[in-house]
Order: C-alpha cells, then sequence, then structure tokens
C-alpha cells in the first residue's frame, strides 16, 4: 500500500518553499532594491531617495572613464591569473599524481592556502613582503636580488601572484579529482600498448580530463573577475587606480565618493550582465563537456 | 535524528540567551570610536581605564582600520548607527559630520577652558558651534638622524660629494646646512646625498621615506611643501588656485625624490606605519611625518637602530618660509545615541585637567594650556614645540575646513599619487583636482 | 603514472617528484609559515633588518594579543564562529529538502538549480549595498542574525549542488520501504534519507563553515563592532598596532587556525562539489 505519487509531490513541493523564500528575501529583493534605488535620487542624508532620477544615475556610471579602466583590470587580471592557476595546476597533477595516489594525506598540505582568508592572505603579504623586515626581500637580498615587490612596476605582477599562489591548489584538488577518477584499466591498457609517462599524459589523460579543465577555467575566472579582499587590504585599488578591481571600484564609489545612486546602478547593470554571460558560458562548458 | 533536533533547538536557544544577555550587560555603557594607531591611541586607553574604575558607566574602545575608516564613520552615522556613542572628529571633516553630532557649545566652562587654549576649541568648532573636545593636535615635523647630519657638517670628503651631487642634480654646489635651516633645495640634496644607489658611500640606503600611498592624510603631510612656497587652495576671493607655481614646485619636489630614487621604490604604498618601520629600522636619513610618531620612537628598546640618535624639528623652508599643515582630532558625541547623558559625563571627564596630564604623560598630543604643559611635558620634545610651530609654520588651506575637505583631500590623493606613479601628468592631475575643487565650492 | 618505471630512473624520477612537492608546498604556505614564525619573535627581532632566522621563541604576542583586554580577538573569534555556524547550518536545513524534492521528484530542477549556481559566481558587491540598505531599514546592520542570514545565503550553492549529488546515488528502493510502511515525504526526507547522508552533510557543513569564516566583503560593510568577525577584526590590528606585526601575526595565526585544521578534513569534497555541479548543473 503506497501513497499516491500525486500526493507525494504536493508534499514535496514544500520542501522548496523555505529555500525559494530566503533566496527571494535576500538575493530577489536586494536585486528589486537595486532597481529602485538606481532610478532615483539618493543621497546618504535622505535614503528613501530625493526624487525620481530617471537614467541619470546610468548615465553617470557608465559615463564614467574609470569603470571602464576597473573593468578592464577586473578582465585582464582574471584571465592572466586563470591562465597560470590552471597551467600550473595541469603541471602538478601530471607530476605529483602517482606520488600522491600512495600518500594521499600529502595533498591536505598543498590544500592549506585555500582555507585562509584572502584578506588575511594579504595582510601576511604585507608582511613578509616589507622591503625592510620582510623575509622575502630578506632572502632575496642575500641572493644579490635587490627587488621592491611593492613598488608602481611590479605591483600588478605582486597581486596578480599573490592570487595564484593561493588559489592554484583550487584548480589543482579539482583537476587531481578528475584524474584520479580515471579507471585503472586506463593504465593498463595504456602500459600493454608501450604508451608511457608523457605521451600518456598527453594523448590519453589530458583530452579525458578536459571537461574539468574547462570547468576549473570557468570557475577561476569569474572568482577572479570579482576579486576583492587581498587586493583591498594590500593597495587599497591604488597607487592612484592601478589596482581598482571592478569590486574595488564600486565599493569606493559607495563608501569613498558617497554616490549612492551610481553604485547602485552600477552594481544592477553588473548584475543583468554577469547573468547574461553565465547562462551562454555554462552552455559552451557543458556542450564541450558533453562532445 | 531527534538527538540532532534537540541538539539544534537547545543550540538555538543558548544563540539567542546570549545575544540577550550580551546586549542587556552593555546597556548602560558608551562606545568611544577613536583613531587608531601610535602612542595617542595608547594613550587613551589608559585614559579609558582610568575613567572606568571611577564611572558607573563603561566606556569601551572601537577602532576601525585606518584606511576606510572616515568612510565607514560616515556610512554608519548615515544609517543611524547606535553603534558609538563617542565618535572622532577632526578639523577637516567637522562640515562633513556636523549634521549627525551634538552641538557641545554648552560643555566649555572654565574646568575646560583651564584646560584647552581657545584656540584649540576653535579648530573642533564648525560655524559657530563646537562639536568636540579637541585630544590631540596634529601637525609634521622633520624628523632626521643626528648623528649623520653632524657627520655631514663636518666631515670634508662629504662635503665634497655633496657638492657634486647637488651640482650634478640641482644645478649648483651647495653646502650642507644644520637641519632646521634647510629649505626644499637642501631636503632634495641631503636626500640623494643619502641614498646609497646615488652615493655608494652613504652610511644608509634612502635618503628619506615619503608616503605616497592613494590616502588623503598623505596629502595633508606633502601641503606643507606647496604651502611654504604659498600655495593655497583658494584666494581671497574665493579663486580655486591649484594651478599654481607653488603646486607645481611641490609636486615636482615629490616626483624628482621618486625617480631618483632617493625613497624605497614602495613608497606608493607607504603611510604611518610603513614609513616609520623605513625610519625605525635606521635604514632611512630623514623625513616628514605625523608629530605623533615622536612619543613612539622615544620609547626605550623598541627602535634600537635610531635610539639617542635622532631628533626633530621644522620642516624644510619655502619661499614663504617653512609651513606645516595642522589640524585636531577630538572627540564629539553622536547625535543618534541613545546615551547621550553618559556621553557627556565621559567628554566632561576628558576636558579636565586630570585626565589630559595623564593623556599627555602616556604619549598623547592633547593641545593644553601651558601650565599642563610645563608640568607635564618632561622632555617630549614634539609637545614643547608644538605650540610654538602651530603658531608660526602653521597653515589651514582656505577652504580647508569646509564640509566638501574630506572630498577634497581624497580627490588630491588620488591624482597626485597618479602623477607621481607616472600614471598621469601633472597638468592633468592640477586640472581634475582645480575641477572638483570648484564644483564643492560651488555647491 | 601508476606504471612502474625501470631500475635508477625510477629512483630519480621518484626523488623529483618529492623534490618538486617540497618546492611547490614551501613556496605557497610561505606567507602562513611566515606569520607564525613572526608571532613567536620580539619586536625588536622582527624590527631588525635584514630578517634573523634563528631566533629564541616567546609567548608574548599572544599573552598580548588575547589576555592584555585591549583587543576583542576573543570576541570576534566567537563572532567569527556563530556567523558560520549558524550560516551553515540554516543553508542545510534550507538547501537539503529541496535537494531532495528536486532528485526525486524532479521539482524545480530546470530553473532553481541553475539559478542557485548562478549566484555562485556573481560579484558579491552587487548585493552588498542593497543589503546594507535593506538591513539598515530593518535594523539587521552589525547583528549575527543577519551576518548569519548572508553567510547561509553564501554557503546554499554548493550545499544544493553536493546534496543533489549524493541523493541522486542514494537507491530509490530505500524510499520504497519507507513507502510500504505508509510513510510521507517528509518522514522519508527526515527520518531516512537524512541520517544516510550524514558524511555529505559533514562535508557540507566544513565546506560552509570554512567559507563563511573566510568571507570579508559583507563583514566588512555589514558590521561595525558587535557582529564583527575575525577576518574584519584582525586587519584592525595592522594598523592599530602600527609596526607591532608580532601582534598583528599572533592574531593572525589565530583567526586563521580555525578553517585551516577543518580544511584538512574537508578538501576532499572540493573536486567533488565542483565537478558534480556542472554535470548535474
Amino acid at each position: 500500500m503506497s501513497l499516491n505519487p500525486h500526493t507525494e509531490r504536493q508534499q514535496a513541493k514544500k520542501f522548496l518553499y523555505g529555500l525559494c523564500i530566503f533566496l527571494a528575501f535576500m538575493l530577489g529583493f536586494p536585486s528589486l532594491a537595486n532597481l529602485w534605488f538606481s532610478f532615483n535620487d539618493v543621497t546618504f542624508h535622505n535614503l528613501t531617495g530625493e526624487g525620481f532620477a530617471g537614467f541619470e544615475n546610468y548615465r553617470k556610471a557608465l559615463g564614467n572613464p574609470k569603470l571602464w579602466e576597473a573593468l578592464g583590470y577586473s578582465l585582464r587580471f582574471g584571465l592572466v591569473a586563470t591562465i597560470f592557476e590552471v597551467g600550473i595546476a595541469l603541471f602538478m597533477v601530471f607530476t605529483l599524481h602517482p606520488l600522491l595516489l600512495r600518500k594521499p594525506w600529502l595533498t591536505a598540505v598543498l590544500m592549506l592556502p585555500i582555507m585562509v582568508s584572502p584578506a588575511l592572505m594579504g595582510i601576511m603579504y604585507r608582511l613578509i613582503l616589507n622591503e625592510f623586515t620582510g623575509i622575502i626581500p630578506g632572502y632575496l637580498n642575500l641572493l644579490g636580488f635587490h627587488v621592491t615587490l611593492m613598488s608602481r612596476s611590479m605591483i600588478q605582477y605582486t597581486v596578480i601572484a599573490i592570487e595564484v599562489l593561493q588559489w592554484t591548489p583550487f584548480a589543482f584538488i579539482i583537476l587531481l579529482t578528475a584524474r584520479q577518477s580515471l579507471p585503472y584499466e586506463l593504465e593498463e591498457a595504456a602500459a600493454i600498448d608501450g604508451a608511457m609517462g608523457l605521451k600518456y599524459s598527453l594523448r590519453i589523460v589530458l583530452p579525458l580530463i578536459s571537461p574539468a579543465i574547462y570547468i576549473v577555467t570557468f570557475i577561476r575566472f569569474i572568482d577572479s573577475f570579482r576579486v576583492f579582499d587581498h587586493i583591498f587590504v594590500l593597495t587599497g585599488g591604488g597607487p592612484g587606480s592601478r589596482t581598482t578591481s571592478i569590486s574595488i571600484y564600486i565599493y569606493k564609489l559607495f563608501f569613498q565618493r558617497s554616490e549612492l545612486g551610481e553604485s547602485v546602478a552600477l552594481s544592477f547593470v553588473l548584475l543583468v550582465v554577469s547573468l547574461t554571460l553565465l547562462y551562454f558560458g555554462l552552455k559552451l562548458v557543458v556542450r564541450k563537456e558533453q562532445s | 535524528m531527534n538527538k540532532i533536533k534537540s541538539l539544534i533547538n537547545s543550540m538555538v536557544v543558548g544563540l539567542f540567551t546570549a545575544i540577550t544577555l550580551l546586549s542587556i550587560s552593555a546597556s548602560a555603557n558608551i562606545t568611544v570610536l577613536a583613531w587608531p594607531g601610535g602612542p595617542a591611541e595608547e594613550a587613551l586607553r589608559k585614559v579609558v581605564d582610568h575613567y572606568n574604575k571611577t564611572s558607573d558607566s563603561k566606556a569601551e574602545l572601537l577602532y576601525f582600520s585606518r584606511d576606510n575608516f572616515f568612510d565607514k564613520m560616515l556610512a554608519d552615522v548615515a544609517a543611524g548607527s547606535k553603534d558609538f556613542d563617542v565618535m572622532l572628529t577632526a578639523t577637516y571633516s567637522l562640515g562633513k559630520y556636523a549634521p549627525f553630532m551634538t552641538p557641545i557649545n554648552d560643555m566649555v566652562n572654565d574646568e575646560v577652558l583651564s584646560t584647552f587654549s581657545q584656540g584649540a576649541i576653535d579648530t573642533q568648532t564648525y560655524q559657530g558651534t563646537v562639536y568636540g573636545l579637541p585630544t590631540d593636535l596634529s601637525l609634521h615635523f622633520l624628523y632626521y638622524r643626528e648623528d649623520l647630519i653632524n657627520e655631514l657638517l663636518s666631515n670634508a670628503s662629504w662635503q665634497a660629494t655633496y657638492a657634486k651631487i647637488s651640482s650634478e642634480y640641482l644645478g649648483k654646489e651647495m653646502k650642507p646646512k644644520a637641519a632646521e635651516d634647510w629649505n626644499w633645495d637642501d631636503f632634495v640634496a641631503s636626500a640623494l646625498f643619502f641614498t646609497r644607489s646615488i652615493n655608494p658611500d652613504s652610511p644608509v640606503p634612502y635618503g628619506t621615506v615619503l608616503q605616497m600611498k592613494n590616502l588623503l592624510f598623505n596629502i595633508m603631510i606633502w601641503q606643507g611643501t606647496a604651502a611654504s612656497y604659498g600655495g593655497d587652495w583658494r584666494d581671497a576671493d574665493g579663486n580655486i588656485t591649484i594651478d599654481s607655481d607653488a603646486y607645481r614646485r611641490g609636486l615636482k619636489i615629490y616626483k624628482d625624490l621618486f625617480d631618483a630614487e632617493a625613497t624605497p621604490a614602495d613608497s606608493l604604498s607607504y603611510e604611518y606605519a610603513e614609513a616609520n618601520a623605513a625610519f625605525g629600522s635606521g635604514k632611512v636619513a630623514f623625513y616628514t611625518q605625523w608629530s605623533a610618531a615622536y612619543a613612539d620612537f622615544i620609547k626605550p628598546g623598541e627602535y634600537p637602530a635610531i635610539e639617542g640618535n635622532f631628533t626633530i624639528t621644522n620642516q624644510p623652508a619655502g619661499d614663504m618660509g617653512p609651513k606645516t599643515h595642522f589640524h585636531s582630532l577630538g572627540l564629539g558625541i553622536n547625535a543618534n545615541s541613545d546615551k547621550q547623558d553618559e556621553a557627556r559625563a565621559f567628554l566632561s571627564f576628558l576636558g579636565t585637567n586630570e585626565a589630559m596630564s595623564m593623556f599627555l604623560k602616556e604619549g598623547g598630543q592633547p593641545p593644553v594650556t601651558d601650565p599642563i604643559m610645563n608640568a607635564h611635558a618632561g622632555d617630549r620634545l614634539d609637545m614643547l614645540m608644538m605650540a610654538e610651530h602651530t603658531a608660526k609654520y602653521g597653515k589651514v588651506m582656505n577652504g580647508g575646513t569646509e564640509g566638501g575637505a574630506f572630498a577634497i583631500y581624497a580627490n588630491m590623493a588620488e591624482n597626485f599619487t597618479a602623477y607621481w606613479a607616472g600614471d598621469m601628468d601633472v597638468d592633468t592631475a592640477i586640472v581634475n583636482v582645480t575641477k572638483f575643487l570648484e564644483a564643492e565650492f560651488a555647491k | 603514472m601508476i606504471v612502474k618505471e625501470k631500475g635508477a630512473a625510477k629512483n630519480s624520477i621518484e626523488a623529483f617528484r618529492w623534490l618538486l612537492f617540497i618546492v611547490i608546498a614551501l613556496i605557497i604556505n610561505l606567507p602562513i609559515i611566515a606569520t607564525i614564525l613572526t608571532s613567536f619573535k620580539t619586536t625588536a627581532d622582527i624590527n631588525s633588518s635584514p630578517p634573523i632566522f634563528f631566533f629564541s621563541p616567546t609567548l608574548s604576542n599572544y599573552i598580548e594579543v588575547l589576555f592584555k583586554g585591549n583587543t576583542n580577538l576573543l570576541k570576534y573569534i566567537l563572532n567569527s564562529t556563530i556567523i558560520a555556524g549558524g550560516g551553515s547550518i540554516l543553508a542545510i536545513f534550507l538547501s537539503f529538502p529541496a535537494a531532495f524534492a528536486m532528485v526525486r521528484h524532479g521539482i524545480g530542477s530546470s530553473w532553481l538549480l541553475p539559478l542557485v549556481t548562478n549566484i555562485r559566481a556573481l560579484p558579491l558587491i552587487i548585493y552588498a549595498i542593497p543589503l546594507y540598505l535593506m538591513f539598515q531599514l530593518v535594523g539587521l546592520l552589525d547583528s549575527w542574525l543577519g551576518m548569519i542570514l548572508v553567510t547561509a545565503t553564501i554557503s546554499i550553492p554548493v550545499a544544493l549542488v553536493l546534496f543533489v549529488g549524493f541523493i541522486q546515488d542514494i537507491p530509490i528502493e530505500m524510499d520504497e520501504a519507507g513507502r510500504l510502511d505508509g510513510a510521507s515525504q517528509r518522514v522519508i526526507l527526515w527520518k531516512l534519507i537524512f541520517p544516510m547522508s550524514r558524511p555529505i552533510v559533514i562535508a557540507v557543513f566544513l565546506l560552509s563553515f570554512i567559507t563563511s569564516w573566510n568571507e570579508f566583503l559583507f563583514g566588512l560593510i555589514l558590521t561595525t563592532k558587535n557582529a564583527t568577525p575575525v577576518t574584519i577584526g584582525a586587519t584592525f590590528f595592522v594598523t592599530t598596532y602600527g609596526v607591532k606585526w608580532g601582534a598583528t601575526a599572533a592574531a593572525m595565526t589565530l583567526s586563521v587556525l580555525p578553517p585551516v585544521i577543518l580544511g584538512l578534513f574537508a578538501y576532499p569534497y572540493i573536486g567533488k562539489s565542483m565537478l558534480s555541479g556542472a554535470v548535474k548543473g
């Protein structure tokens, strides 16, 4: 004697209520609020708006050249960081996989950086990169290299390097998981056929884990694009606006320049654009994965 | 399953109980939002500890990070925050926060006037209303290594090198002078001399360390340079005078020093803490810095590399003599606070001779009246020089106390540090700043 | 390569692997190691330039940071614990039933699941400002509850994806057994499926806890002093103590200890969550 499947379905529908209501409140409502605020003239002295502003906020937001600078910066940052992270992670998977297979706990050591808050990681780097008391310039000086890693010429590389050093393990663990889920029989078959080492890795493993590569590239690019934490604590977006990512730009627009309407309009635009790009991006990734 | 449910139930109950208890216990106490960092912070902690021993309502200190301190404070008061009852005031931000603060003109009684001079109270007054009690007078000094400068003044071969460097970089042969008599050319020449990449025999790697992070406080330091050549925000008629010889010369001095690498290449990310680290580790010959750093450097045992070998004096002179920016930091009352009485009680306490004497002794720099100064300043050079320097060299920019002053400094920081970093040419920077000032003052 | 290399080549390749591992592990963990070491140095040792490598350790920084009473580090750690823990629990109880409905009845799997996974990708700043204004209106600024709502939101995507993946692998026969006894869906969910999902629930809790603990942006904007998490609180130290790197290092070591320790147990699930998410999403 079993229950009517229709009744069961009705019961199960209720399971979604909590989640949907919650997300409507936490995400749906702010999105609408963004929309509403963006069409009004809001200031810190009058948070409910001083009057309809039409598209003025959008015009100001999109007409500001600094916005496009910040967007360009985030794009470049995301691309460079992702390429390095995925490349290094692939290299690590191929070279370290046998070792980690035998001693899996070693993987944990490689995972530590992603457990640290990126903001705190930024402060740690501030400590060790200090020209006078930091250990990195200290060591490098001993070796004869006089480096100033936070100078105007180096700072851009430094912030990217920090991102790469912290998040490569993330790409690594995903690719490693993919690698380790390949059937053992594949290895044996390859060995019998005489395909070993590098050739095996490149011609057999690589294509098989390529779905994971696409996924990880996609995820890391998105995460690097919206970088905020470690750059904020290390440089505040400076010098000038040299390291101002799009997230830092919006933050400063709101908190430092008190441009409420502009920052909210920009947030809404970014929301719509991101969702659109994500929709198409995901389709691309899924299609590639299926092929 | 039931175990988990009941565990979670008890956690939720416990959570709400904790929240309730914490909020109850905090009801009669006040929170003081003060400026972080430096000896003034430690001094204030001691004063607050003393207050708590003698008062029913306890005061608790709260600090934001320096970097976005004023941003957060504004966002919070505008949102009607009751998280702090007593808050930081600054001469250059009175106009901006005035709508959110409680006037305290009635608190300026005889006791307060015997602690602070009227002039000091004025630095916390905006359009006739007093918004805070001044706890710190901030100005800038030239901090320098006496041993190095003395050596330079007496060593003939050093002077020969000095003459060579100055003629190469500044176009004229110069002789070293005592630090208090310096003009900006002497500053530049000496900085070049003490930079090892220019003078391999220099005893230190860098002549000076400039604070060039995109931070509005760094512009306040630099302003002394521009002011010493007669620079100002506006003239008497209200015209914006950023596009002036004075400003260009001042900007160029920093740029030239940076390009010549007489300051560490990381200077573009430096502010208070990093500059102090550089000087305190003995790697820099001299630099301009906030007066607050002095009390930190004289602490025995903390900076072995420079202990006993440094002193302070006025900034170098421009055509108008030496000038320094100055302002006061103070504490005022958040108009949103529910604990106005307790907040006033705390401020009253701060205004007593006893409190400020303690604050002074513990490392703060309050603009106190002469009797207190003479009794407690001891050998604190920064305190002894403070009144005299402010009177002789202090410069407040025309418009520097208006509501938009804060945003103006921030805008200058963004444009001028971009120029120093080589991301913008000086004309563009000056045009941007001028436009911004025009818009601000037109409001 | 599992296939065994021959003889001497095998040993040198092996040694190479070990060397590579050690070099990479050292480089990526350098800031953590340096910070921990610094936290045990005296101020004089830290201020010396060039930095010294051998030193006699001291606990003075930890004592200063924990017990001197000047600092609120313990409170920030408490805040972080409550916010991260509360948010994770909330996310679990919102996502698990939804995942069940999606897998067993296909409700919402076509629109809710992709929507939720998309959330993970958006720059959080987009929501930070309207949430700030909203919270201010309802009085949730600088509160534990407000921050818990935020961390739950951030944790839901990963939770949902992992739950969906796990429940999919539970054979439908398990449900059948319950049905035969006349159990409703609700009973099947909580009395049968949930207990069986203990491993994944723990994994989700660990991952969510770590991510929530490390949240910075919302903590920065939405709190002032009462609910400030330790990621923000630690930044106060840098400027508050000016040049006192020792105290800062001690504070930071304590701040990263919980997520790092938990991470040692949780990391295997990261790979699975990311891969299964894209396949199913």
